[in-house]
C-alpha cells in the first residue's frame, strides 16, 4: 500500500510521515519503505538516519559518468544497483532520499527508468510513506504515480483546510490516481476540531484524525532528536497510531 | 547432495529485493567484490550439467555475513559465437532473479547479490542456483548444447577469476565500440520525447546515439528485452538506401507511421535535406554557417554565445520541437566520437567553431590535423572574426570559400549596391503550393537588412 503525505511546508507534515512510519513499524509485521521526496523537508533526520546518496545525486553522476561508460554495459541496470546502494537499511524500515530537483539537461530517459527501478522496488514493500511536498512535482513525475491513501496534512486554520482542497485538485490535474484522500488536522488544540470538521466536511474532504499539540514533539524537533524515540505514550504518537489503524483497517 | 531447489523459481520473481533485516548473507556489492562472466568455448572444455562451488557454499556461511562472488559460466555448442556471450552474459540476471530468495543487481563486475533467510532456512545453496541456471539456459536457448557453471566464493579465487573477467570485457568493449551501422540489422527507436516534440521519432543505430545521449544502441537492445512494449521499440533496418548520409528504408518507414506523416525521410549523418529531427533535449547543437560554407557545434553546457550571436538556449528553441530544420541538428555529444559523424557533410573536415570545453572534452575523437583549425570562442566571436581565422589557419572550407568570394565580387562590381529597402517583399518564388509541406530555407550571404518592421506569418 502507497501512503502519501502532503501539506503545505510547516504544518507538520514530515511529523506525521515519520510517527505514521514508527506506528506501522512497531508493529512488526510488515516491510515499511519511506521514500523522502520533499527536498525541503528533513524525514532521515526525523526517523534518524542518515542519508550518504539521493537519487539526485545518483541521476547527476549518471549523467557525468555516460560517456565513459563500456559501450556493453547498460546504464539502466546501473542505475537499479546504485538506487539499491542509496537505500538506507534500517532493521524495522527502509528509507530512500529523492534528494534535489534537476539542474538543466535532458532527465527524461534517466527519470523514465529511475521511476521504473522505484516502482520495482516499492512493489517489495507492505506500506510505501512518501513525505511529498505540497507541489506534487516529485509524485508526478519522478516516484509511483498511484497512490492508494493521501493524507493531506493542514494545521487549525480554515485556510489549511482551503489548501488541502487545493491540493486535493491538484493531485486530479496531475493524475495522481488515488483511492482515498484525507485530512489529518495537526497541533489541533482544543475546541478547534469540530469547526475544522466541518470546514472539511463543506470542500468534500474527510478529517482521518486529529493529532494534538504535542510538547515532546516539540521538544524533540527543537533539539534536534529523532522522532522514532519518542515515548511511546506521547498523545501525537498515541493520534498518529489510530490514523495508522484507519488505514491498515 | 540434495539435487532439488528447495525454492520457487519462476517469473514471478523478479525484481525480488531482499532486505537487511530478512537477508541471510551478503554477497558481492558495493562492500565486497564479484564479478560474472559468460565464455562460449570448445565443447570439450564444458563438462555438461556440472555445477562447482569453489570456497563456503550458503550452509558454510554465518548468517548475516558478506562474502565475495565469482559467477562463472562456460557454454558451448555449433552454432555458438563469442559475439553472443554478452547477450547471455546479460542474460543471468533475470535467470538468478528467477530464483526465489535470491536477488542479483547488475552485470559485470559491479554485481550485488542477497540469499534470504527464508531461503537459506529452505537449505537454498549457490549450488541449487548452478542446476537452475543450467536447466534455464538450456530450455531459453536451444543453440546452447552444453553448460556449466562455476562460484567462487574464496577470496582468493574470486580475485583470480574478477582478473580474467576484466580482460573478457576489455576485448568485448573494444569489439562494441567498432560496432558500426553496417554490422546490425535491426536499430532502435525512442518515442520518449513525444511528449513534448510529437513528430520527434529517435533513431538509434550503433553510429548515432539518441541526442539526449541517454540511449545507444546497446541501451536500447537491453531496453527492448526489458519493457518490449515501453518507449523503445525495434526498428527493422530495411534497405540500405544511401550508406553514406546514412537514409534506411526501415527508418524512412517507421519514421512517417510514428511522426504520423509528418517526416517522410531522414539521413541520419548529415544536417541537410532530411536531417534526423531535434527533441528538444539534445545535448549539442551542429548549425550551418552558409558565410563559412562550415559547421559549427555548440553544447548545453556553454553559456556564451555563438558566432551567430546568439546562445544555446536560442538556438535550441528554434530547432527541437520534432521538425527537421535544414543546416540545424541537436545532437549527443557521444555522436561526435562516431566514425560517421556527419559524414555526408565531410565529417571534421567540416567543422569550423566550437567552444573550447567541448572541444577538450572530444579532443580524441577530433583528427589530429584538424583539431588546430577549429576555432573556438576565444578565437571567434562573430562571423568576421571565424572568417579570419579560418583563412589564417588554411582551414579546409576556406578553399570554398575564396571561390565564392571571387564570384561575389566580380557580380558586386556588375551591380550597384542597394542603398535603401523601403519594403521588404518576399518571392513567392520556390514555396510549394498548398497541400505541400510549406517548408523552405532563405539565406542571406552578406546581406544587410534595414526594416522598420517585418512580419512573418504562417499560412
Amino acid at each position: 500500500m502507497i501512503i502519501a503525505v502532503s501539506g503545505k511546508g510547516g504544518t507538520g507534515k514530515t511529523v506525521i510521515a515519520s510517527l505514521l512510519v514508527r506506528s506501522l513499524a512497531e508493529r512488526n509485521a510488515y516491510d515499511i519503505l519511506a521514500i523522502d521526496s520533499d527536498p525541503d523537508s528533513n524525514l532521515p533526520d526525523a526517523l534518524g538516519v542518515e542519508v550518504e546518496r539521493t537519487i539526485g545525486d545518483i541521476r547527476e553522476e549518471l549523467l557525468e559518468k555516460r560517456d565513459s561508460l563500456p559501450p556493453g554495459v547498460s546504464w539502466r541496470s546501473q542505475l537499479e544497483y546504485e538506487v539499491m546502494r542509496a537505500l538506507v537499511e534500517t532493521e524495522s524500515f527502509d528509507l530512500l532520499s529523492m534528494g534535489r530537483p534537476e539542474g538543466p539537461g535532458c532527465y527524461c530517459a534517466a527519470n523514465h527508468v529511475l521511476r521504473e527501478i522505484i516502482d520495482t522496488m516499492a512493489g517489495n514493500y507492505d506500506y510505501v510513506i512518501i513525505d511529498t511536498e505540497a507541489g506534487l512535482e516529485h509524485l508526478s513525475r519522478r516516484t509511483t504515480q498511484n497512490v492508494d491513501v493521501m493524507l493531506v496534512v493542514t494545521d487549525t486554520s480554515k485556510r489549511g483546510i482551503t489548501t488541502a482542497a487545493r491540493i486535493k485538485e491538484l493531485a486530479e490535474e496531475l493524475n495522481i490516481k488515488f483511492d482515498s484522500i484525507y485530512v489529518v488536522i495537526n497541533r489541533a488544540t482544543a475546541g478547534t476540531e469540530e469547526k475544522l470538521q466541518e470546514y472539511a466536511g463543506e470542500v468534500g474532504l474527510e478529517v482521518i484524525g486529529t493529532v494534538p499539540e504535542d510538547e515532546n514533539v516539540r521538544m524533540y524537533d527543537h533539539e534536534g532528536r529523532p522522532l522514532m524515540e519518542l515515548p511511546g505514550d506521547t498523545p501525537a504518537l498515541r493520534a498518529v497510531r489510530g490514523i495508522a489503524e484507519k488505514i491498515v483497517r | 547432495m540434495d539435487e532439488e531447489i528447495p525454492v520457487d523459481v519462476g517469473l514471478i520473481y523478479e525484481g525480488e529485493r531482499i532486505r537487511k533485516s530478512s537477508m541471510y548473507v551478503d554477497l558481492a556489492g558495493p562492500k565486497s567484490k564479484g564479478a560474472e562472466l559468460l565464455r562460449v568455448v570448445p565443447p570439450e572444455e564444458v563438462e555438461d550439467g556440472k555445477v562447482e562451488v569453489i570456497g563456503p557454499d550458503v550452509d558454510q556461511m554465518e548468517e548475516g555475513g558478506r562474502y565475495p562472488l565469482g559467477i562463472y559460466i562456460k557454454v558451448a555448442g555449433e552454432k555458438l559465437e563469442e559475439d553472443l556471450e554478452g547477450v547471455f552474459e546479460r542474460k543471468l540476471h533475470y535467470f538468478c532473479n528467477y530464483v526465489q530468495g535470491f536477488m542479483h543487481l547488475n552485470s559485470r563486475d559491479i554485481i550485488w547479490c542477497r540469499i534470504s533467510k527464508d531461503a537459506a532456512k529452505k537449505g537454498l545453496k549457490l549450488y541449487h542456483i548452478g542446476k537452475a541456471l543450467v536447466k534455464l539456459y538450456k530450455t531459453e536457448f536451444d543453440v546452447i548444447e552444453k553448460i556449466q557453471v562455476t562460484f567462487y566464493t574464496d577470496e582468493k579465487a574470486v580475485d583470480e577469476h574478477i582478473a580474467r573477467a576484466r580482460k573478457v570485457y576489455e576485448k568485448r568493449d573494444a569489439r562494441a565500440a567498432a560496432l558500426k551501422d553496417e554490422d546490425v540489422d535491426v536499430f532502435y527507436s525512442c518515442l520518449l520525447c513525444q511528449s513534448f516534440a510529437p513528430t520527434h521519432v529517435c533513431a538509434i543505430t550503433p553510429s548515432r546515439s539518441g541526442g539526449c545521449g541517454a540511449v545507444t544502441w546497446f541501451e536500447g537492445r537491453a531496453a527492448v528485452k526489458v519493457d518490449p512494449s515501453g518507449p523503445i521499440q525495434e526498428i527493422p533496418k530495411g534497405e540500405v538506401i544511401d550508406p553514406v548520409k546514412g537514409e534506411f528504408s526501415g527508418i524512412n518507414e517507421y519514421v512517417r507511421e510514428k511522426s504520423n506523416g509528418s517526416i517522410e525521410r531522414v539521413y541520419l549523418h548529415s544536417i541537410f535535406d532530411y536531417p534526423h529531427t531535434s527533441c528538444g533535449c539534445f545535448e549539442a547543437i551542429a548549425f550551418y554557417i552558409p558565410e563559412v560554407d562550415g559547421i559549427g557545434i555548440v553544447h548545453r553546457d556553454f553559456h556564451g554565445v555563438t558566432p551567430f550571436g546568439i546562445p544555446f538556449s536560442t538556438m535550441a528553441g528554434q530547432v527541437g520541437g520534432g521538425v527537421q530544420s535544414q543546416g540545424f541538428l541537436g545532437i549527443s555529444i557521444a555522436y561526435l566520437r562516431s566514425p560517421k559523424f556527419l559524414q555526408a557533410d565531410g565529417g571534421w573536415q567540416r567543422i569550423v567553431w566550437m567552444p573550447s570545453q567541448l572541444k577538450e572534452r572530444v579532443r580524441d575523437a577530433i583528427p589530429q590535423e584538424m583539431y588546430d583549425k577549429i576555432a573556438t570562442e576565444s578565437d571567434a566571436q562573430d562571423l568576421e572574426s571565424l572568417k579570419e581565422w579560418l583563412k589564417q589557419k588554411g582551414h579546409p572550407v576556406v578553399e570554398r570559400l575564396a571561390e565564392e568570394e571571387k564570384a561575389e565580387e566580380e557580380a558586386e562590381e556588375e551591380s550597384q549596391p542597394v542603398a535603401t529597402v523601403p519594403e521588404l517583399t518576399l518571392p513567392a518564388q520556390g514555396v510549394p503550393v498548398a497541400g505541400a509541406p510549406a517548408e523552405f530555407t532563405i539565406i542571406f550571404k552578406n546581406a544587410k537588412i534595414y526594416a522598420e518592421k517585418v512580419i512573418i506569418r504562417r499560412k
